[in-house]
């Protein structure tokens, strides 16, 4: 072999490598990568499919791209601590139908809107904040944060109003209006889920 | 060597969800301060009452029957009427250049733009902001912007907070078109007042109906998610004019720097 040709080999299988070093890692933690596709699925299901069929879709997704256990965690607070193996696992599965059916019904039907992915902002507790705009067709576009962590969505903030935070003071009121029981919430969230 | 990275990528996953899993477990810092709930949920209940019965189906009405650029218009008109609480809001803001600007968009949109109902200065890249009080207060109180003193349901009006509600009272006084009506209309200064106030409800009602509905909906307890959204919602507004004011002096001073040099 031509030396020429063995440098050109060489060369090859180097970049090669290179590249292949270079995007593992970002294949396998590219949060706004998660992000995009995420909302393409989202529009896709959206687009396509109705009624229950899109609640088990969505269900799919959120199953599949967000954490949706530490959301609960999160969600439910002090509360979730006091709360049985039981009542966690029963929470958890009324909140994930609770969710699911609210972003099956908040799109009723596509209406053209799209999304900007922009600034990624790496945290130091391995939190990263990507920053979106929903466009519309018509009006102001649409604020959207995103937060990862571990290749999943761990929050999103729609014009700063986060669904985990106001879901917290949402649970946490409720409980506190009745006697402090997490089981009162879990049974309403439940009869709410079975409708 | 992709595996000593895919194995460091791994350890700082586990250290995110061990660090994560610390910060989870707190909620004390999260909650509002509302020292006067049951009254607040007593002018809750009322608001909701009258938005069920006549704000809402109104807002519906407006919203689905009056054609999209008249909506516009209204809208635009209402804003320009603003307009001067907001420049006056960005100098206290310390930004006068913006001010100088929403003063320039409000001159060019009340004569060329036929009295606000149409946004000209929005085409020559004169882009519209909205500033009250409860913003500059936010902007310069040495707190966190998610403390905005106690929380406070307002009749009609809806929620607010000691930082907010003071703020409103403030544009209130402030606003030269309220003053320049006083002072014209003389008898008349009211039936003025309520047309622009009752139109801005009816308008801003009309832009919130899908949210509101939307929390609603999904939530158990209205209240106190209500509570919570409102709280996040301007807390991120103030946080963004502090960010920025905070990037724009960091320019500055650099640029005096270079200056120096």
């Amino acid at each position: 072999m031509p030396l020429l040709a063995y440098r050109r080999v060489v060369f090859r299988l180097a970049v090669a490598a290179a590249v292949s070093v270079a995007a593992f890692p970002a294949m396998a933690a590219d949060p706004s990568q998660l992000v995009q596709s995420t909302a393409q699925q989202v529009i896709d299901i959206v687009k396509t499919k109705t009624g229950a069929d899109r609640q088990a879709a969505i269900l799919q997704v959120l199953q599949t791209k967000f954490d949706l256990p530490a959301m609960g965690r999160s969600a439910l607070g002090t509360h979730w601590n006091q709360a049985t193996e039981d009542q966690r696992t029963r929470f958890l599965k009324a909140v994930a139908t609770a969710e699911a059916r609210a972003y099956s019904e908040r799109f009723g039907q596509y209406g053209g809107q799209t999304l900007t992915v922009g600034k990624v902002t790496p945290r130091a507790n391995g939190v990263t904040i990507v920053d979106s705009r929903l466009n519309q067709k018509t009006g102001q576009p649409i604020k959207l944060e995103w937060e990862v962590r571990n290749d999943r969505i761990t929050d999103v903030k729609v014009e700063g109003v986060s669904m985990v935070m106001t879901r917290r003071s949402d649970f946490n009121s409720y409980i506190q209006n009745h006697g402090g029981k997490v089981d009162a919430l879990v049974q309403e969230l439940e009869t709410r889920a079975a409708r | 060597m992709a595996a000593s990275i895919r194995r460091s990528v791994v350890a700082l996953a586990l250290c995110g969800g061990l660090v994560g899993g610390c910060a989870s477990g707190d909620t004390g810092a999260a909650e509002v301060w509302d020292p006067l709930e049951t009254p607040n949920r007593f002018i809750f209940s009322i608001n909701r009452a009258v938005d069920i019965i006549a704000l809402r189906p109104l807002a519906v009405m407006y919203r689905d029957l009056v054609p999209d650029r008249a909506q516009t218009s209204v809208r635009n008109a209402l804003d320009n009427l603003g307009e001067p609480v907001t420049a006056i809001n960005e100098v206290f803001q310390g930004d006068p250049s913006r001010a100088a600007t929403t003063v320039a968009r409000f001159l060019v949109n009340s004569t060329i733009g036929l009295a606000g109902l149409f946004d000209v200065a929005a085409s020559f890249g004169l882009e519209r902001t909205k500033e009250d009080a409860g913003k500059t207060i936010g902007m310069w109180a040495g707190v966190e912007p998610e403390n905005g003193g106690f929380y406070l349901m307002l009749p009609l009006v809806g929620p607010s907070n000691a930082r907010d509600g003071t703020g409103m009272m403030m544009d209130y006084l402030v606003d030269p078109f309220r003053i320049l009506t006083f002072n014209l209309a003389g008898g008349n200064w009211d039936a003025w007042q309520f047309g622009r106030y009752g139109a801005n409800v009816i308008d801003y009602r009309s832009r919130t109906i899908f949210a509101l509905d939307d929390l609603e909906r999904n939530s158990v307890d209205y209240y106190a998610a209500l509570r919570s959204a409102y709280t996040q919602n301007r807390a991120d507004a103030i946080r963004q004019k502090r960010e920025k004011t905070d990037t724009k002096s960091e320019l500055e001073r650099r640029e005096n720097l270079s200056l120096v040099k």
